[in-house]
C-alpha cells in the first residue's frame, strides 16, 4: 500500500493518534467523574461542559511547567522512558480493530495478539525504568515493586487471553472480535472475571495500586519527575488504562462490532467500541472505590497461588467447553 | 486521699523511711513525695512494685532558681503519685531512669533539651525536641534563659542532611518526613530498609516546636486559656478542660453541675469527631479512598454541632476558668439527639465494613503487633493502650467533669494490632454517643459558670484528662500572681510515639503508614 490520505487520516486522525488520545482523556474525566460520585464527591465540574475538558487542561498546564531532571539521575534513561512508555502504548492501539478495522490496515497478521501482549509487558518495564533511573529510593522501590508485581499477573494474563483465541481458532485479534456472536464474556464468564482481576493489576488500579502508594512512597516511580516530562508519563499511564479496558473489549465483549441500524458501519462500530469500552471502565472504577489497596507481598502470594492456577483451570475449563460448544455450529 | 492513696504513702514511708525529705500535697488531693537525687529509683522501685501496671505518666522538670526540680508522675492503681528530687542547677546531672521504664526515654530526652539536665544511663541522649543548630548551653524552660535572639551562628552550621544521604551497607536509608505525603505534620522518621522490610526506625520530633510551656509562663491564666487551646486543634476542648480543672484546683473553686455536663458534652464530640478523622485517614493511607471520604462527610454532623454549640467549628473556646462560656439552649437538644441516631445508624455501617471488608482486614490484621506487656512498658495511653488490652481510662479511674454520674464502658481489644487499635476508637465513637445523649437527658439547670479572681494563690496542681488520643496531663505551679510559675503539658502522643518504633521495625515498609496511622499521631500536640 502507498502512502495515500486514507492511510495517514487513519493513523494519525481517527482511529489513530488524535483519536486515542483525545478518547484517553475522555476516558479520565468519566474515571474521575464515576470515582468522585462513588466516593461522594463533585469530580471536575469547572472546565468545560461538567469539566469534561479538565484531563486536556491538566496536560496542557504539566506541559507548561519547568523541567527539571535532577542531577544524578542516569540521564538518557530518565529523559527518554516517559516518551518511550507513551509511545508504546499509543503503538499497541494501533492493532487494535476500533472501527471494524484497526488503523494500520496492513499490519493486520496472524499472531498480533501474542504481539501485542508483548508489547504491553514491553511498555511496562519502560515504567520500571523510568523509576530505576530517578536513583530516588521511593523511585526505587516504586520501580521494583512494577517488576515485582508483572511476574505476578503476567504469565496469567497471557493464558486468560489464550482462551478466547482458542474459542475463535484464532490468534488474530480482529478475527477473535469478529467471530463473536455472542460474546465470550457470557461464553467463559470465568475467564472473564480472571481477566478483569489481573488487567487491574496491569493497570496499577486498587487494590493493586502498589507502585504508586502514595502514602508510602510518595510518587513511586514519578517522584522526580516533572513538567513535560510527567506530562507524557501520565498520559501514558491513561492510555495503558484505555488500551486495557481496549482489549478486554476485543477479547471478551466482540470488539467494535454490533448492529449497524443506517449509514456507515464505520460509525456504528467506533460507537459500539467506545460504549462497551466505557462499560469495562465502569467495572474497573467501581472495583478501584471498594477495595483497599494490598502489600507487594499479598500481591505475590495472591498471584502465584490463587491467580495461576486458577488461570490455568480457567483454560483447561474453556477447552473442555470449547470441544463440545464449537461443534454446535452458528454458537460461536 | 483514698484508700490507694494512704497505703502508698504508708508503703513508700516504710520502705524509704529517712531518705524521704518531704511529703507534700498537689491540689487536688495528690501526694508528692521528695526524695534526694541519689535515692529517686529506690522510690520509683518501691512504687512499680505496688502495681504491675504502673508506669511514667510524664516527667516534669521547674527550675527553682539554684536548683531544678524534677518531678516523676507515676501511674499506678489509675491514680498518679509524684516522686521528687533535686538537681543542682550547675551540675545537673541525674541517673536515668529508662532502665527501669523504658517509656521514659523521651520524657528524659525532653528534660534534657529544656532544662539541661544529663541523664547518665541514658541509651540515646541526643536532642529531640531544639534544633541540631540550637545553641549548646541555652535552655529554653530555665528561668535565666535569654532566648530573645539566640546565637545560632555559635554552634556552626550543623546539619543532619549528611547522615541522611549514607546508605550503610545493604541497607537503603528512607527518610519519611519532614514532608511526606503520609504524614501531614513535620515529623522525620529515619527507616532502614532491606528491601521492603524496615529493619530500623530512627524518630525526630520538634520541627514545628513552638515553646508553648514558656509561653505560658509570660501570659496570665485566661490568656494562657487560649494558648493551650490551640496545642492542638483536635482536642482543643481536652486542653482547655485540662488546664481550666488544674488552675480551679489551685483556686478551689468549684463548678457548677450544669458547667460539669456541658464540659462532658463537648468533650465527647471532641473525641467524636478527633476518632472520626482518624478513622478515615485510616482508609487513606491503606489506600482506601471511598472510607476516607465517607468517613469525613460523617464527620461533618458532628462538627456542625460543635459549631451550634459553640458558634465555631474546630477550636471551640468554650470551656472557660469557672465553667463554660455559652449556655445549651434547649431547642438545639431534639436536633442534636436527632444526628445523634443517625450517626448511630452509620457507625453500625462502619463496623460492619471493620469487621468484614477483606482487603481492609488483610492491611491492618496482624499488622504493627503491640504486646499487653510492651504496651506497659513503654508507658503507652489511650485507645493504644486500650487496643492491647490495657485497661485504662482516665474518665473511669479518676471521673472528672460528669464523667462520674455518666453509665459508658471502656473499650477493649486483645489483639494490640492496628485493627484492634481502629476498632477501639470506632466502638468509642458509638460510646460517646450514648454519653451524648445522656448528658442531654440529664443536664441539670442552674448557672454554666461562675467568676473566678484573676490572681490565682500559690499552689501546685496536676490534672488528667482522657482526650481522645489518650490520657492528657497537665502540672500547673502558680506563685501567688496572675502569671503561672510553670505549665507542663504531656500529651497523649508524645507518651505513644515511642512505641511505634516497637511495631514498626520488622515489618513492611508498605506497613509503616498504616501502623502509623493506628497511633494516632498528632504532632502540633507533640511539639508543644
Amino acid at each position: 500500500m502507498s502512502l495515500d490520505i486514507e492511510f495517514v487520516f487513519n493513523v494519525l486522525i481517527f482511529p489513530g493518534f488524535t483519536f486515542i488520545v483525545l478518547f484517553t482523556m475522555f476516558c479520565d474525566w468519566v474515571e474521575r467523574k464515576i470515582e468522585a460520585r462513588m466516593q461522594n464527591r463533585m469530580g471536575p465540574t469547572y472546565t468545560g461542559p461538567a469539566g469534561v475538558l479538565q484531563p486536556l487542561a491538566d496536560f496542557l498546564k504539566l506541559l507548561t511547567k519547568e523541567d527539571i531532571v535532577p542531577s544524578d539521575t542516569r540521564n538518557f534513561v530518565f529523559r527518554l522512558t516517559p516518551l518511550l512508555s507513551f509511545s508504546s502504548f499509543v503503538f499497541t492501539f494501533l492493532f487494535l480493530p476500533i472501527n471494524g478495522a484497526n488503523a494500520i490496515l496492513s499490519l493486520n497478521f496472524e499472531g498480533d495478539l501474542i504481539f501485542i501482549l508483548t508489547l504491553v509487558s514491553i511498555a511496562n518495564f519502560f515504567l520500571f525504568l523510568s523509576g530505576w533511573s530517578s536513583t530516588n529510593p521511593y523511585s526505587a522501590i516504586g520501580a521494583t515493586r512494577v517488576l515485582t508485581q508483572l511476574l505476578g499477573y503476567d504469565i496469567p494474563l497471557f493464558l486468560l487471553a489464550f482462551a478466547p483465541a482458542f474459542l475463535a481458532k484464532n490468534l488474530n485479534i480482529s478475527a477473535i472480535a469478529s467471530s463473536q456472536n455472542i460474546p465470550f464474556a457470557l461464553l467463559i464468564p470465568w475467564t472473564f472475571v480472571l481477566f478483569i482481576i489481573a488487567l487491574q493489576a496491569e493497570l496499577e488500579k486498587d487494590p493493586f495500586d502498589i507502585p504508586h502508594a502514595e502514602t508510602e512512597i510518595v510518587g513511586g516511580y514519578e517522584t522526580e519527575y516533572t513538567g513535560r516530562r510527567l506530562a507524557f508519563l501520565k498520559l501514558a499511564k491513561d492510555v495503558q488504562i484505555v488500551l486495557g479496558a481496549a482489549i478486554v473489549v476485543e477479547l471478551f465483549l466482540g470488539g467494535p462490532y454490533g448492529p449497524v441500524f443506517f449509514g456507515l458501519s464505520t460509525f456504528w462500530y467506533a460507537l459500539w467500541f467506545v460504549l462497551k469500552l466505557l462499560a469495562v471502565i465502569v467495572i474497573s472504577e467501581y472495583l478501584t472505590c471498594v477495595f483497599a489497596r494490598l502489600r507487594i507481598d499479598q500481591v505475590v502470594v495472591a498471584s502465584w497461588k490463587f491467580l495461576l492456577p486458577l488461570s490455568i483451570l480457567s483454560l483447561v475449563a474453556t477447552v473442555a467447553v470449547g470441544l463440545w460448544l464449537i461443534p454446535m455450529a452458528g454458537m460461536v | 486521699m483514698t484508700n490507694i492513696e494512704n497505703e502508698i504513702t504508708a508503703l513508700l514511708s516504710n520502705r524509704l523511711g529517712e531518705k524521704i525529705l518531704q511529703t507534700r500535697t498537689l491540689q487536688p488531693d495528690k501526694i508528692c513525695v521528695s526524695v534526694d537525687a541519689k535515692s529517686h529509683k529506690d522510690a520509683l522501685n518501691a512504687l512499680l512494685e505496688t502495681d504491675e501496671n504502673a508506669g511514667l505518666s510524664a516527667l516534669t522538670g521547674v527550675d527553682l532558681g539554684k536548683t531544678i526540680e524534677l518531678m516523676y508522675h507515676i501511674r499506678t492503681h489509675g491514680i498518679i503519685v509524684t516522686i521528687s528530687t533535686e538537681v543542682p542547677k550547675e551540675d545537673a546531672k541525674i541517673k536515668s531512669i529508662t532502665d527501669l521504664i523504658l517509656g521514659a526515654n523521651f520524657h528524659e530526652r525532653e528534660v534534657a533539651d529544656l532544662f539541661g539536665v544529663t541523664f547518665e544511663g541514658h541509651p540515646n541522649l541526643k536532642r529531640l525536641i531544639l534544633a541540631e543548630d540550637w545553641p549548646k548551653n541555652l535552655f529554653p524552660l530555665r528561668k535565666d534563659a535569654e532566648i530573645v535572639n539566640p546565637n545560632i551562628a555559635e554552634n556552626g552550621n550543623v546539619s543532619s542532611s549528611d547522615e541522611q544521604r549514607s546508605d550503610d551497607g545493604e541497607l537503603v536509608n528512607i527518610i519519611v518526613g519532614p514532608q511526606h505525603p503520609a504524614l501531614i505534620e513535620p515529623e522525620k522518621f529515619s527507616l532502614k530498609v532491606d528491601g521492603e522490610i524496615v529493619k530500623e526506625i530512627e524518630p525526630r520530633i520538634g520541627y514545628v516546636h513552638r515553646g508553648v510551656e514558656k509561653a505560658a509562663e509570660k501570659r496570665t491564666y485566661l490568656q494562657d486559656l487560649y494558648l493551650v487551646e490551640r496545642i492542638c486543634g483536635i482536642c482543643n476542648a481536652c486542653h482547655a478542660t485540662c488546664f481550666c480543672q488544674a488552675v480551679e484546683a489551685i483556686l478551689g473553686v468549684n463548678v457548677p453541675p450544669r458547667a460539669k455536663y456541658l464540659r462532658t458534652l463537648i468533650l465527647e464530640l471532641n473525641r467524636m469527631h478527633s476518632h472520626m478523622l482518624l478513622l478515615g485517614h485510616a482508609g487513606f493511607e491503606v489506600g482506601y479512598e471511598t472510607l476516607f471520604q465517607y468517613m469525613w462527610r460523617d464527620r461533618e454532623t458532628v462538627m456542625d454541632i460543635v459549631e451550634q454549640l459553640t458558634g465555631n467549628r474546630v477550636i471551640a473556646s468554650f470551656v472557660t476558668i469557672g465553667g463554660v462560656r455559652r449556655d445549651l439552649p434547649e431547642e438545639t437538644i431534639p436536633k442534636i439527639k436527632a444526628q445523634m441516631t443517625a450517626l448511630k445508624g452509620k457507625m453500625g455501617f462502619y463496623k460492619h465494613l471493620f469487621e468484614n471488608d477483606p482487603t481492609f482486614r488483610m492491611r491492618t490484621k496482624n499488622v504493627g503487633v503491640l504486646s499487653k506487656q510492651d504496651a506497659l512498658k513503654l508507658c503507652v495511653v489511650g485507645p493504644v493502650a486500650r487496643g492491647s488490652g490495657v485497661n485504662m481510662d482516665v474518665r473511669k479511674d479518676e471521673p472528672y467533669a460528669a464523667y462520674g454520674e455518666t453509665p459508658f464502658n471502656i473499650v477493649t481489644y486483645s489483639e494490640g494490632d492496628s485493627w484492634a487499635r481502629l476498632m477501639v476508637r470506632l466502638d468509642e465513637i458509638s460510646e460517646s454517643i450514648d454519653i451524648i445523649n445522656y448528658v442531654l437527658d440529664n443536664v441539670p439547670t442552674g448557672p454554666y459558670r461562675i467568676r473566678v479572681p484573676r490572681i490565682v494563690p500559690a499552689g501546685e496542681a496536676i490534672n488528667r484528662v482522657e482526650a481522645p488520643r489518650g490520657e492528657l496531663f497537665y502540672y500547673v505551679k502558680s506563685n501567688g500572681t496572675a502569671y503561672p510559675e510553670r505549665v507542663k503539658v504531656r500529651t497523649p502522643t508524645f507518651a505513644n510515639i515511642l512505641s511505634f518504633v516497637r511495631i514498626a521495625e520488622g515489618g513492611n515498609i508498605a506497613d509503616v503508614p498504616a501502623s502509623f496511622v493506628s497511633l494516632d499521631p498528632c504532632f502540633s500536640c507533640t511539639d508543644r
